[in-house]
């Protein structure tokens, strides 16, 4: 079948596409289609329309009027109320193809040809540039009627320029513009729309020239002067508008002193709009006046006169050969060294011209130049750059007193190397940052956990303790009693220490052991102490006597912690010298007692005479009474010691001897058997029955405290096998009942007769250890313990605790 | 604590004094002194001379240029004086270089009288300046003080330059190169405009002609001392 096999090289037509249908009047309208492929073999294309109103399918009335592949409507076959349904059908041997129907509502595709026969002509009267347009509507099929009415639109523009202004005409087709640039040439299109549709295309451009203007030119006007080495100037300016016409610009001057006007030498050198003024022609310390005539076949104008002084319109050009070097100094720290010349053209050298420079230079990412002004010199030496960052660097010069700056000069770039040492730096830092965040954590812990830790590396006083003095008898003021009670006899009816705090009376009985020493007493309770001590000049001094040994064997090598302290302390005090003139005195009678190594002679010296035997505990004793008596307003006239010089030796040295204790115990007792006794007082209601000579031998006075209720402790060193005898003691006269025992060591004695109140603290006891080698224990133990308050006693700022409350025990 | 702030305070003076004393005996106290022992004329260099010369001028015409602009922005804006002031300089009448070439032509020794004239001319109108311009209604005191100070000055910068001359001269120093003044009745005149207008003026005059020194000694110092190679 060679026809099928033809057949497969040739197809029915491809689809046919309808492009478009357009009313260019409303009565009328036409549709154009696009063919699809022909399939090989020739076309036949077919329109086919219904109406919306009708089912009959009609064929397109006329093929021919608006060109090929298109269907013309007449107005016989429009309707503008109809909507027609329009499909175009391709047909050829083989077979046929139908379009996608199209809806065509005769008003909504009004769109009118372009308007046609634009002209344009100009008319120049007075001053003034006319333009006139005129143009005729777009023309129709149906030749000779046509009586729809147009709207326009006109637009023009300069021919060099993007920008079109529009321009609406109304209904009329000719348009006059005015305000025209003289001398221009302008495009214009205009266009039409229907009162309903779309606007129609711009119609084809039309062009015409603006004559130019017949005008004297306006006022040119001197923008600047400049020289840019003292010895040539120039001077610009900006032209006056020309209005099209050609125009000449003169530049005339006068100089001062001179009556002539000379033109511009030179209009060339420096370019259009310019005159330049060469070494010939200027001077300086003179000023020109400079005008500039514009000048036009019309007339011509001036501008207004610029006064010139050369001396002040320098402006150098920026400088030259800038190089960046960089130098290792002779710490290996890398520093970059600037030069630069001056420009070409100044002449410095003689010494016409100064010249001043200025540098700014940022890191490259930086936003803020730093400025620097150099002076006269060419070189520039920078140190602090920073390492491994990249910088730019420009400098410009002025003349030394007037004139302008110059440019900057191009932008150089210098990068600063990344310097060894820095890095070595960074990793010290790193380091010595990093190991002070670990003291920091250590010592936070060690706060935190202070006590374990201190008791750890300080043991803790063995603290028993004996609160044992009757406060009432100290309130009712029977200070006879009271210093009979506690064997004190000559007491001085004055003294100078009248502020005096004792901390509190410590007897101890050591048999063969040196003090307890409270290693462990943190710092914050030294703190503690001091401050309350800071208030009162004189406490310290009548503090312990045990100290006293130690204090004027130290007092040359106390370190300077301690001496701060005390200074601290004793700010009213003033001079350290004071500490030795006390260790001195006090020196003669504590020594033979300290090299005995009789049982508890340390303190109490049993060996001495009885008033002076006694002389450091009943001192820090009767310190306490008088103080005590002194709050009461009671006049005191027994006298414990009788050596006022001792006493008041003694004062300053306790305080300071809390760093001591150690090598106090260490020297002073090491050998010889103490009993101490802690007496803690409180001048409101305790009164008690403050020593009992008996008691002397062994018992030491170690602290008296004043506001505290007076305690007696009575402290055996020894292990728990001792206590049969601390018991003993503690039923002697005084201090008949005992409290507690507890450690097996520690007893603690009350007086019988006291009823009331003097609550006995107990966990100091308990808690407390002793350490033979630290005796400094207690003392730093019983201060610690004024900070917290007995709720009993509301007047006494510090009232008895034992610090060891507060220490862990660490046998 | 007062004895001891104070012993504190004694403490820290006296190191103080120590290490100022060895900075200053490690430092060597460096300036030589003016006559060496031996020399038998016992005198500044020239060159010092120029140096000190130079930064006088320099010093003047810095405080002449303040002093102007001070006044033109307080007295003289909107008022068109800078057209008034052209060619009524009473120096004008001393012949000096206007330009570069002319200042390098001209006989240094014609240069320094020169100097010396103008300064001169300035003598008595500087005088004047600095009595009258307390007079101007609400004259700042930096218009004030600057008018005094460039008279002492001045006044110093004569006697520099006379030292100057004398040394360079080789002949016989010209001593009547000077321009009279006669600007004092215009300085007091009623009519305030007219009055102010005589300030700028003299202001106007005196930065120009201070610049010329500056300018011509630094020539003479590049030209007589660095053999103009500065």
């Amino acid at each position: 079948m060679p026809v099928i096999f033809l057949g497969v090289s040739q197809s029915y037509p491809g689809k046919p596409q309808i492009i478009r249908c357009r009313s260019l009047e409303k009565e009328t309208f036409s549709c154009w289609w696009k063919p699809g492929s022909d399939g090989g073999l020739p076309n036949n294309y077919t329109l086919f329309y219904s109406k919306d109103s009708e089912e009959k399918i009609y064929e397109c009335p006329d093929y021919l009027t608006s060109g090929p592949n298109s269907c013309y409507f007449n107005k016989n076959h429009t309707n503008p109320w109809t909507t027609y349904i329009i499909t175009v059908m391709a047909t050829n041997e083989i077979g046929s193809n139908t379009s996608d129907p199209q809806h065509v509502d005769v008003t909504s595709i009004v769109q009118p040809d372009a308007p046609v026969n634009l002209s344009l002509e100009t008319n120049t009267s007075a001053n003034m540039s006319h333009l006139w347009a005129k143009w005729s509507p777009p023309p129709l099929a149906d030749a000779g009627f046509n009586s729809h009415v147009y709207h326009y639109e006109l637009r023009l523009k300069p021919e060099e320029k993007e920008e079109w202004e529009t321009i609406s005409v109304g209904m009329q087709t000719h348009y006059e513009m005015t305000s025209l640039q003289a001398g221009v040439k302008y495009i214009v299109q205009v266009r039409c729309m229907l009162d309903l549709g779309e606007w129609s295309e711009w119609s084809s451009e039309r062009s015409i020239q603006v004559p130019k203007e017949r005008l004297p030119p306006e006022k040119p006007r001197i923008m600047k002067c400049r020289s840019p080495e003292k010895e040539t100037f120039t001077c610009w300016w900006k032209p006056a508008l020309d209005g099209g016409l050609s125009t000449n610009h003169t530049l005339l001057y006068s100089k001062e002193g001179e009556e002539k006007v000379y033109e511009c030498p030179d209009y060339k050198t420096a370019g259009p709009n310019s005159c330049y003024f060469d070494k010939k022609h200027t001077s300086f310390w003179t000023i020109y006046n400079i005008t500039v005539r514009a000048t036009n076949e019309m007339g011509s104008n001036v501008s207004d006169p610029h006064y010139v002084d050369v001396t002040y319109i320098v402006q150098p050009d920026p400088p030259v050969n800038i190089t960046l070097e960089l130098k290792k100094s002779i710490q290996r720290k890398p520093y970059l060294v600037l030069t630069w010349s001056p420009p070409p053209l100044a002449d410095v050298r003689s010494g016409w011209l100064t010249l001043e420079y200025e540098l700014r230079l940022k890191p490259e990412e930086g936003e803020e130049w730093e400025t620097i002004f150099v002076g006269q010199q060419t070189q520039y030496k920078m140190f602090s750059l920073n390492p491994g960052k990249r910088y730019i660097i420009q400098i410009h010069c002025k003349p030394d007193h007037h004139g302008l700056w110059s440019e900057w000069s191009p932008e150089m770039y210098i990068e600063i190397p990344t310097d060894f040492r820095a890095k070595d730096m960074a990793v010290w830092i790193i380091v010595g940052v990093l190991s002070s965040l670990i003291c920091l954590v250590m010592s936070w812990i060690m706060i935190m956990k202070g006590y374990r830790m201190m008791a750890f590396i300080l043991p803790p006083v063995p603290g028993p303790k004996i609160k044992g003095i009757d406060t009432h008898l100290l309130e009712t003021g029977k200070s006879e009693e009271l210093l009979s009670a506690l064997g004190c006899h000559g007491f001085p009816p004055t003294s100078d220490c009248e502020e005096l705090l004792i901390e509190y009376l410590e007897v101890e009985d050591s048999e063969d052991q040196q003090l307890m020493p409270s290693h462990d007493t943190p710092s914050k309770n030294t703190k503690i102490i001091l401050k309350e001590t800071d208030s009162d000049s004189g406490r310290g001094s009548c503090d312990s006597p045990s100290l006293l040994p130690v204090k004027c064997r130290e007092s040359h090598s106390l370190p300077s912690v301690l001496q701060t302290q005390d200074v601290r302390a004793k700010e009213k005090k003033g001079g350290k010298g004071i500490w030795e003139t006390q260790c001195m005195a006090s020196e003669q009678k504590t020594l033979p007692c300290n090299s005995e190594s009789i049982k508890s002679c340390t303190w109490l010296a049993a060996q001495l005479p009885s008033n002076q035997a006694a002389m450091f505990a009943y001192h820090s004793t009767v310190e306490a009474f008088k103080i005590t008596l002194n709050t009461t307003n009671v006049n005191t006239s027994p006298v414990l010691v009788g050596n006022e010089e001792n006493r008041q030796s003694l004062y300053p040295i306790a305080e300071t001897a809390y760093d001591d204790m150690e090598k106090i115990s260490e020297m002073e007792y090491s050998r010889s058997d103490q009993t101490m006794v802690q007496v803690r007082q409180n001048q409101q209601n305790d009164n008690s029955p403050f020593l009992n000579p008996k008691l002397m031998d062994y018992v030491e006075v170690h602290k008296v405290r004043q506001d505290e209720e007076p305690t007696l402790l009575l402290k055996h060193k020894e292990n728990s096998g001792k206590t049969k005898k601390c018991t003993l003691t503690g039923t002697s006269k005084e201090y008949t009942k005992v409290s507690t025992v507890v450690d097996h060591h520690i007893l603690v004695l009350l007086p019988d007769q006291r009823t009331q109140n003097t609550p006995v603290s107990q966990e100091p006891v308990a808690e407390t250890s002793q350490n033979p080698q630290q005796s400094q224990t207690e003392k730093n133990s019983s201060y610690s313990t004024t900070a917290p308050s007995d709720s009993r006693r509301d007047t006494s700022g510090s009232d008895y605790m034992d610090p060891s409350s507060f220490m862990p025990s660490f046998k | 604590s007062i004895s001891k702030s104070n012993s504190l305070r004694t403490s820290l003076l006296l190191v103080a004094l120590l290490v100022s004393h060895m900075l200053l005996t490690k430092e060597g106290v460096t300036s030589l002194p003016i006559c060496p022992k031996g020399s038998v004329s016992c005198q500044l260099s020239l060159e010092e001379l120029f140096d000190r010369a130079v930064k006088l001028s320099h010093y003047i015409h810095f405080l002449s240029s303040e002093i102007f602009n001070e006044f033109d922005e307080r007295y003289a804006q909107g008022r068109g004086f800078i057209a008034k002031a052209v060619n009524s300089c009473h120096t004008a009448s001393l012949t000096t270089p206007e330009d570069k070439e002319q200042a390098q032509q001209i006989h240094h020794e014609d240069l320094l009288n020169l100097i010396l004239g103008v300064l001169r001319s300035w003598n008595d109108p500087l005088i004047h300046l600095a009595s009258e311009v307390q007079r101007i209604k609400e004259a700042p005191e930096t218009i004030l003080w600057k008018a005094v100070e460039i008279e002492e000055q001045n006044k110093r910068l004569l006697e520099g330059m006379e030292k100057i001359v004398g040394r360079v001269h080789s002949g016989v120093v010209e001593n009547d190169i000077y321009t009279p003044w006669d600007g004092l009745p215009s300085l007091q005149l009623a009519d305030e405009d007219s009055r102010l207008f005589a300030f700028y003026n003299l202001l106007h005059c005196l930065r120009r002609d201070s610049h010329k020194i500056d300018n011509y000694l630094k020539v003479l110092k590049c030209r007589l001392i660095h053999d103009n190679n500065c």
